[in-house]
């Protein structure tokens, strides 16, 4: 254990926050057990919880932050081959309106193929998805910590939230189909 | 001295001075984006159901072909743009060739749809948008149009309900995802959709404007407003220009689950055009298009590529089956002086060949 800790410094913090999260929930315990059954007691009880998610979360915002310059690099990158290639065909600063129009129309379209060639690479696809679901894991520790301050006011969080939605989905598939039997056994019994 | 060769042309300048003017004097000249209304033709909601309507257009012809055609518009943006300018409008040329047209407007989804998915928008909603208008206007089939997903959305319910349906047409339909080559299906086959959805529940605007936004994005993002302040003065173009910046500005969020299959089921897994999709627990086999079917196809399609729809023709059971190529764009094919001279009178004539007269 003690060797692991020393290997890994997030390991070590990680383990430190927690220690004394535990510790000085214990301590304190007793007294506002005697006190308090509202929101600050609730909140103190899943405090605990607000620390590991963001310690855990400090792990995914270094993927999201590889994953993010990754991004502009290879936006940084295009931009520069693409004038790059402005720059060869067209060395001269334009200094009339027919010059100037037609440096426009040549910047914009090598400006547009070249981005137009990133955005379908493969490169681009396997790092835009990997950023997106780096940002998502942050939006889920960043909801869990939101859900036990719900909690702590006596709120529903997201997931009971979703258990009534998906109820409410079931039952009006449910009416429906109870619906359109209704409608076809009476143009049944209409037929009759 | 300065040298002859880094002298600006006094033209250059003025062209800039004039574009300056134009930016400063463009708030006095044209109205904001929110003081447009795009309810372009006259209609009336003909049926609702939770917060899809159906949209049921009054006629412009003193006699109408008796079936009617229902048209299932995108997931993405609204329907506004096949009404978008008198001059320019879908639904207002074929009203004036005699059709009698719906429209579905899927509305505006909130956190509590998101469990809505594509069973519902077929076996449901369309469904009963279907049986309406057919009750409505007493015929035992209609003729049914789908737009890019709406495609998409009508190609899976003409397979699972063909004796509702006498014609059906498919506008950029959205049916082999691996052969689709637009920038759009490389980052839809690269998200974990799943992650995304159980994260974020509904599909969120933002998400589709960063999608619109990595296409053509120079051509689109500065050349294009470019040209907007340029013609400031010209009440046409203002109007047209703003008209559409209003619809590309207006996306609803799509339903999670409904997101979930459709970037799965067509995109990633491209199950649809395999004859392996199912809806609702029912197989979707594209040989049970047995109707006539006009398949219409954009070349310059960025948004959905030609070799994304093509397939469906060839995929069908239909014998009696059009292709038509369109030399221009996703939105230029269904809001463009050459979908009203050329795609629409096609459609049209099409329809009326392959409709009950009155």
């Amino acid at each position: 254990m003690k060797n692991n800790l020393q290997k890994d410094p997030a390991e070590f913090y990680k383990h430190l926050s927690l220690f004394w999260t535990d510790l000085i929930y214990l301590m304190s315990s007793k007294p506002q057990a005697l006190t308090s059954v509202g929101p600050m007691r609730n909140f103190s009880t899943n405090a605990k919880k607000i620390a590991t998610e963001l310690l855990d979360a400090s792990e995914d915002l270094a993927e999201f932050n590889k994953r993010l310059t990754e991004y502009y690099q290879q936006l940084a990158d295009t931009w520069a081959n693409a004038q790059k290639k402005v720059n060869t065909k067209i060395p001269k600063i334009p200094n009339d309106q027919e010059q100037f129009d037609s440096y426009k129309r040549i910047w914009i379209d090598m400006f547009d193929n070249d981005f137009t060639e990133l955005f379908d690479s493969h490169k681009f696809g396997e790092n835009y998805g990997k950023l997106v679901a780096s940002e998502l894991e942050l939006s889920k520790h960043w909801e869990q910590m939101v859900n036990v301050m719900l909690q702590s006011a006596n709120l529903p969080n997201k997931k009971e939230i979703d258990e009534v939605y998906k109820e409410l989905h079931a039952l009006r598939k449910r009416v429906s189909k109870l619906e359109s039997q209704t409608k076809e056994s009476k143009i049944r019994s209409k037929e009759k | 001295m300065i040298e002859e060769s880094s002298r600006l042309d006094p033209k250059l300048v003025e062209e800039f001075l004039k574009f300056g003017k134009n930016m400063a004097e463009a708030p006095k000249l044209v109205p904001a984006l929110d003081e447009i209304n795009l309810e372009v033709t006259e209609h009336e909601v003909a049926y609702t159901e939770d917060k899809v309507r159906l949209l049921h257009y009054k006629p412009r012809t003193s006699t109408q072909i008796k079936t009617p055609l229902i048209i299932a518009y995108a997931l993405i943006n609204r329907y506004h743009i096949l009404d978008i300018h008198p001059q320019k409008s879908w639904v207002r040329n074929l009203l004036d060739q005699g059709i009698d047209v719906y429209m579905v407007d899927w509305g505006t989804p909130t956190n509590m749809d998101k469990y809505l998915d594509l069973d519902d928008y077929v076996n449901g909603y369309l469904d009963n948008c279907v049986d309406f208008v057919r009750d409505e206007s007493e015929v035992d089939n209609v003729s049914l149009q789908g737009y890019c997903t709406g495609g998409t959305i009508g190609t899976v319910y003409t397979s699972l309900h063909p004796e509702k349906i006498k014609n059906f047409v498919a506008t950029a339909p959205v049916i082999d995802g691996w052969r689709d080559t637009t920038v759009v299906s490389n980052l839809a086959k690269h998200i974990d959709v799943d992650k995304m959805v159980d994260s974020i529940g509904n599909m969120p605007p933002e998400f589709m404007y960063y999608c619109f936004s990595i296409l053509k994005p120079f051509e689109q993002g500065i050349e294009k407003y470019t040209n907007f302040f340029r013609n400031i003065e010209n009440e046409s173009f203002v109007d047209n220009f703003l008209r559409v910046e209003k619809w590309l500005g207006d996306t609803p969020p799509i339903p999670g689950e409904l997101f979930k299959q459709w970037i799965r089921d067509i995109y990633q897994d491209n199950l649809l055009i395999q004859d392996k999709m199912y809806v609702g627990g029912k197989h979707i086999s594209l040989k049970n298009i047995t109707m006539p079917i006009f398949t219409q196809v954009a070349i310059g399609d960025h948004l959905v590529s030609p070799e994304c729809s093509m397939p469906l023709h060839y995929a069908v059971g239909s014998e009696d089956k059009t292709l038509r190529v369109y030399p221009t764009g996703h939105v230029g094919m269904i809001a463009s002086s050459l979908s009203q001279k050329k795609v629409l009178p096609e459609l049209g004539q099409w329809l009326k060949e392959h409709s009950e007269l009155r």
